[in-house]
């Protein structure tokens, strides 16, 4: 017996709204948190390659100019292992603007570098509240957030 | 006979010259000490934060006036053509840069498009990313004497101040050897014609001694004195290094009880910028200023002054230094000096407390004091203005409200910024400028109900037994205490309500039900939240202490709120930014310190229901398209007899606490809402904060449930509220007489089939 698409596609729906009416609606599990359970035993690996981490991080710009030219000045500091002013800078750059994850992304590391690991993490959590965070940067910043 | 004479002449002389080489020799002494060391213990000066102006940063216009106000910018009508002044159009701030460490001055056109810097341009029309205006000086760590400058190297002193210096006080300066006879009989020949004392005839070298060592007064035996000191100097110090240190010390000028030394902090005091950025004309006033600091001030006798400062520039312009042109524009021009910002010890004296008590864990007082630290603070001065009037305004209201029973009326008042936990305003009093008891960290209270959402927020994080819609008991309790005495709490409505959601417990601030409640959880689970918010005291164990009774001082209990108002992240508070040394070398900075101390789960439940304080609990009053743009949510408190009035709040990022009372403990007739509410409602109407979005956790989902009985509803279900659960925690049960309204909104099927249509129209 031969099943087309459409019968397919009809049947499932018919599943579905079985399903629907005799058990309570499945919970929505957000992207990140879906791609963290995915790939969560990689995450530790990823945290001992830092420089591999520190790459990816230097690959993400502010969206406003004011910020980028912050975490330009602060990515220098940081390339001359100033840990301090870089730290600075950021910090600089989050009283200009708190929804940037561009800064949260690099804070955690800083504070990684500096054996701040409770600190890395909760600047990662921060950074998780960031609405306009894109999927990679939530990505990124649960993998630091995971360092508790 | 004869002999013996000669002999006593002998030795008196001898004598003399013993004196007088021992006199010498501690004058020498005391030269070299004062100019290798003690002239240079330069007072700590304290700064606002500088406001920062970025491109796509958030900004409100009002405030931003606010600040250029306080900074003493003038507003013109066209383009700004001076430093020191800003105009304004519709959509647009010009402002002229006085200019400020990097900051180079000049003019800068802001576009401002709905709260948002949309772009920041030069005169010359290039974009700019961010600009800085120069923080405004708010006070200094002074010694005794309460000189106070700030140094500058040679290479900081302008070369035309240097020459205008030089022409009008000692032309010969390079010639002479400290004293300069020409000078001094020309002053001798009028003094005598005069029969009194009417030139001075004193080189700079003399002026700097008189300044170091000796009094004002004009005697032959101090000018005698003055010119010994003034030859030691020259024998070991160079021109240069005479010259620089007559333009760091000589007095300028006095604020209140500070006195002002040295071109450095003057240009500061009158122009409110560097050195190097004043013009011919405003140098020429400080120069000027020079003969009669007090008789040619420009604050005080501004005709004298301008007359004074003219005749300057006459000066080198017969010196050729500047041409009859530039004499002529620069002539033209107007004093334009600033009013001081400070005068004595600080322009904001509670939250210069806190700066000293976080100062003083990294400085000694010493240090302080002599080593010319600038310490810039988290201060904001817009903040600060809009906290000092919005308590004196409101206090003024209640008083005509509640005539002499307020008599007396004291307050305290702490805005941080909730994420950082940087402190930006405080006041101790509600006379905020007066010193004295310092409420905001002084005043140890019972905080009320302000307690109350660390009780709920122990039980919110029992994510598995409390919900927001979990019954609470709130029926006559009856507790036993130690000593056979019982304790029966009540509410302030005096009725007992019975079984009521959690939500609805909180925002309506039971106390019955709120007992209950800690005492169901425990001493040490609630000691727990209280040392994870940042409350070092240990709770007593009586059951008091979950409605209230609990004692802190403003300050405490405003940064345990920060950690609620800051998503469950904890952030010590801190009034300080950066401590640099006077040579621009970065001497300590004070991070960012943030822990996470709660799942952000728990925080969003109780900010829902902190948030409801404002749509229908004891905040209620504010429409809800504010509430919305503040993201706003609180708590008020109100302490037995009503003695104390508080009130805890955030609206955007600004956290605010406020504490009315009377300091001999008296009843009052202000409830949190009556009082302390009514100061912040006063202040944040003022700032008018803008939020940003924060993203909503993951586990949580929203419900319908009945606000009386908390099971589950339906959107079109009578008396239904829609409330967040941590998702698994939702209640199960659903009233038969119930079902059918919950049917109406959006099935689980509709929710398929548009999830299904969704993702026919992507592909």
């Amino acid at each position: 017996m031969k099943i087309n698409f459409n019968t397919y596609l009809v049947a499932l729906i018919l599943m579905s709204l079985f399903l629907g009416c005799t058990s309570s609606p499945k919970k929505e599990t957000n992207f990140y948190d879906l791609e963290v359970e995915k790939f969560s035993s990689s995450v530790k690996l990823l945290l001992t390659d830092l420089e591999f981490l520190k790459k990816e991080i230097l690959k993400v710009n502010a969206n406003k100019p004011s910020v980028q030219r912050i975490l330009i000045e602060a990515d220098d500091k940081w390339m001359k292992e100033d840990l301090k002013k870089a730290s600075s800078a950021l910090e600089r750059g989050l009283r200009i603007a708190k929804d940037e994850s561009a800064l949260y992304l690099r804070l955690a590391h800083v504070r990684l570098e500096q054996g701040l690991i409770k600190e890395s993490s909760a600047f990662a959590e921060r950074g998780l509240l960031n609405k306009n965070a894109s999927s990679w940067e939530l990505l990124l910043l649960k993998i630091y957030s995971a360092q508790k | 006979m004869k002999l013996s004479l000669k002999l006593i002449t002998y030795v008196s002389l001898i004598i003399f010259l013993i004196i007088s080489i021992a006199y010498i020799s501690i004058l020498d002494s005391k030269v070299v000490n004062k100019l290798d060391g003690v002239l240079w213990t330069v007072p700590a000066k304290v700064y606002a934060r500088p406001l920062e102006l970025a491109e796509g940063g958030k900004i409100n216009v009002d405030g931003l006036k606010k600040e250029l106000e306080i900074l003493s910018y003038e507003l013109t009508k066209g383009i700004p053509d001076t430093p020191g002044e800003f105009s304004q159009s519709q959509r647009s701030v010009n402002i002229f840069i006085r200019g400020f460490g990097s900051q180079e001055p000049g003019l800068y056109r802001l576009k401002i498009e709905n709260d948002k810097i949309d772009s920041i341009k030069r005169k010359d029309g290039i974009s700019i990313d961010l600009i800085q205006l120069e923080p405004l000086s708010i006070g200094g760590m002074f010694p005794s004497h309460l000189q106070d400058r700030i140094l500058l190297n040679f290479s900081q002193v302008p070369k035309d101040l240097e020459e205008m210096i030089l022409v009008v006080e000692d032309r010969n300066f390079y010639s002479h050897k400290g004293i300069s006879l020409r000078s001094i009989m020309r002053a001798f020949i009028k003094n005598t014609r005069a029969l009194g004392i009417e030139e001075g005839g004193s080189t700079i070298t003399q002026q700097l001694a008189k300044s170091l060592f000796f009094s004002p007064e004009q005697t032959i035996r101090r000018k005698i004195k003055e010119a010994i000191a003034a030859l030691l100097i020259e024998i070991h110090y160079s021109k240069q290094e005479i010259l620089l240190a007559y333009i760091n010390d000589v007095f300028i000028a006095q604020s209140g009880r500070r006195a002002i030394h040295g071109f450095g902090l003057a240009s500061q005091f009158f122009f409110g910028t560097d050195l190097k950025n004043l013009s011919l004309d405003q140098k020429a006033l400080l120069v000027g200023m020079l003969k009669g600091p007090s008789l040619y001030s420009p604050i005080n006798n501004p005709d004298r002054a301008k007359t004074r400062r003219d005749l300057v520039l006459s000066l080198i312009k017969n010196d050729s230094l500047i041409t009859e042109e530039e004499y002529l524009d620069l002539k033209g021009r107007s004093l334009k000096v600033i009013p001081p910002s400070f005068k004595s010890l600080s322009k904001y004296p509670a939250f210069n407390d806190i700066v000293t008590l976080d100062l003083r864990k990294n400085f000694d007082d010493s240090d302080l004091r002599t080593k010319g630290l600038k310490i810039i603070t988290n201060l904001d001065p817009v903040v600060q203005d809009y906290l000092e009037e919005s308590i004196k305004d409101t206090k003024l209201k209640l008083k005509r409200r509640y005539g002499s029973q307020l008599n007396g009326l004291e307050g305290a008042g702490i805005v941080i910024d909730s994420f950082s936990g940087e402190v930006v305003a405080a006041i101790g009093s509600t006379k905020p400028n007066n010193y004295g008891f310092n409420r905001a960290i002084n005043a140890v209270r019972p905080i009320g109900s302000l307690v109350k959402p660390f009780i709920y927020l122990s039980a919110l994080q029992h994510y598995s037994k409390y919900n927001l819609s979990t019954l609470l008991d709130d029926s006559k309790l009856s507790v036993s205490l130690p000593g056979g005495k019982l304790w029966e709490p009540n509410n302030f409505d005096k009725k007992f309500h019975g079984n009521i959601p959690l939500h609805v417990a909180l925002s309506e601030s039971y106390n019955v039900a709120t007992t209950r409640l800690g005492m169901d959880l425990g001493y040490s689970v609630v000691q727990e939240t209280f040392t994870k918010l940042g409350i070092k005291k240990k709770i007593p164990k009586y059951p008091s202490i979950f409605v209230g009774s609990f004692e802190m001082t403003p300050l405490e209990a405003i940064q345990a709120y920060q950690t609620i108002a800051s998503e469950g992240f904890y952030s010590p508070l801190n009034s300080i930014r950066t401590v640099e040394s006077s040579e621009d070398v970065l001497s300590l900075s004070y991070p960012y310190k943030v822990e996470q101390r709660f799942r952000p789960e728990p925080i969003y439940l109780l900010k829902f229901v902190l948030k409801q304080t404002f749509i229908s609990g004891t905040a209620r009053g504010f429409s809800s398209r504010v509430i919305e743009k503040w993201k706003t949510g609180g708590k008020t408190g109100t302490s037995d007899d009503q003695r104390d009035s508080w009130f805890v709040g955030y609206a955007g990022n600004y956290l605010m606490l406020v504490w009315l009372g009377f300091d001999d403990n008296r009843k009052s007739p202000l409830t949190g809402r009556t009082g302390a509410l009514q100061v912040w409602k006063n202040f944040m109407s003022r700032l008018d904060p803008i939020a940003y979005e924060v993203r909503k956790p993951s586990r949580i989902r929203y419900e319908w449930v009945d606000a009386k009985d908390g099971l589950l509803s339906g959107e079109s279900c009578k008396g239904s509220i829609l409330i967040p659960f941590v998702e698994g925690t939702e209640p199960e049960m659903i009233p038969q007489n119930r079902k059918k309204c919950r049917i109406s909104e959006e099935s689980y099927t509709a929710k398929v089939l548009n999830k299904i249509k969704e993702a026919i129209e992507v592909k």
